[in-house]
């Protein structure tokens, strides 16, 4: 069960950074921890309730959450002719807009990682990402048996800590 | 020109679509599905849409809102909780499509093109 759940947010994790950012991640480490703290500057955290239930965290530097940004917004069609409003905010990226992609590229992987285990198991609801920075990182994880994935791309290392375990008896084992 | 309202927590998220819709009159975008109701009842737009995960009012309860209130709107998803029975649950609140993320810029046009064929 732990290296199907590892191999599904790898492959998840995969193929939302090809579709939306247009790069490549590589597996480098799995390795088990006791708790979901993460080991980069910036986390992005997501609960999961329903068939499954936990937590998974994401963590990343500064410079691959801003390298994220720049790509999904390199995402915008025609971005030579694109409106000044997306040019002006484009080349000023702030905290905000990057708290926002980062958010979005963690909603995505567990989103993709949700149809592939709900294909199995039954319904899962994820929570609201929620990003943290270090200084404020000590209160949101859990002291629970987790798996650290560290994924390298061009960009620098993802590692995406999961925390998750099955839930409750109405789901249905596929 | 067809009107259209875009509502989705992330920023960049709203930033994109309403960069992939620029032949379309967006005339407001939002954060959350309780926006998304008070928006779509100021401005009766052709078309709305909607994330599911949202702070206050999921995308899901705003839909089921706006459908019952307005029968003939226009409501696409874009959502990353692409899960079966989600997307079935959306599209018998009344949604028209359900697209999930990520996704082709091709895609969201397309299916807001339909939507008016």
């Amino acid at each position: 069960m732990k290296a199907e759940l590892a191999n599904i947010f790898i492959r998840s994790a995969v193929e939302v950074f090809r579709k939306e950012l247009d790069i490549s991640l590589i597996r480098k480490d799995l390795v088990r921890k006791d708790t979901t703290l993460p080991s980069k500057p910036t986390a992005i955290i997501i609960g999961l309730t329903g068939c499954f239930r936990g937590q998974i965290v994401y963590s990343i530097d500064g410079v691959f959450a801003e390298n994220i940004t720049k790509a999904m917004l390199s995402e915008v069609p025609n971005a030579d002719k694109a409106t000044n409003s997306i040019k002006q905010v484009a080349s000023a990226i702030n905290a905000k807009l990057i708290n926002s992609a980062v958010s979005e590229i963690a909603n995505m992987i567990t989103g993709q990682a949700s149809i592939h285990l709900a294909g199995s198991y039954g319904k899962l609801y994820l929570t609201n990402p929620m990003v943290v920075s270090a200084p404020e990182m000590s209160l949101d994880f859990l002291a629970v048996p987790t798996i650290s994935l560290s994924l390298l791309s061009e960009f620098g290392i993802l590692e995406i800590n999961i925390a998750i375990v099955e839930g409750g008896s109405v789901c249905t084992q596929g | 020109m067809h009107t259209g309202i875009i509502v989705d927590d992330a920023m960049v998220m709203r930033m994109r679509l309403s960069e992939i819709l620029k032949d379309f009159d967006i005339i407001a975008t939002g954060e959350n599905g309780a926006e998304a109701i008070s928006l779509y009842e100021m401005y009766k737009p052709d078309f709305i849409t909607l994330d599911i995960s949202m702070p206050e009012q999921n995308g899901l309860e705003a839909l089921e809102h706006i459908v019952k209130n307005y029968p003939d709107a226009k409501v696409v998803i874009v959502s990353a909780a692409g899960q079966k029975q989600i997307v079935f649950d959306a599209l018998e609140l009344g949604a028209k499509d359900f697209i999930v993320k990520p996704f082709e810029n091709d895609r969201v046009l397309k299916a807001i093109h339909r939507l008016f064929a």
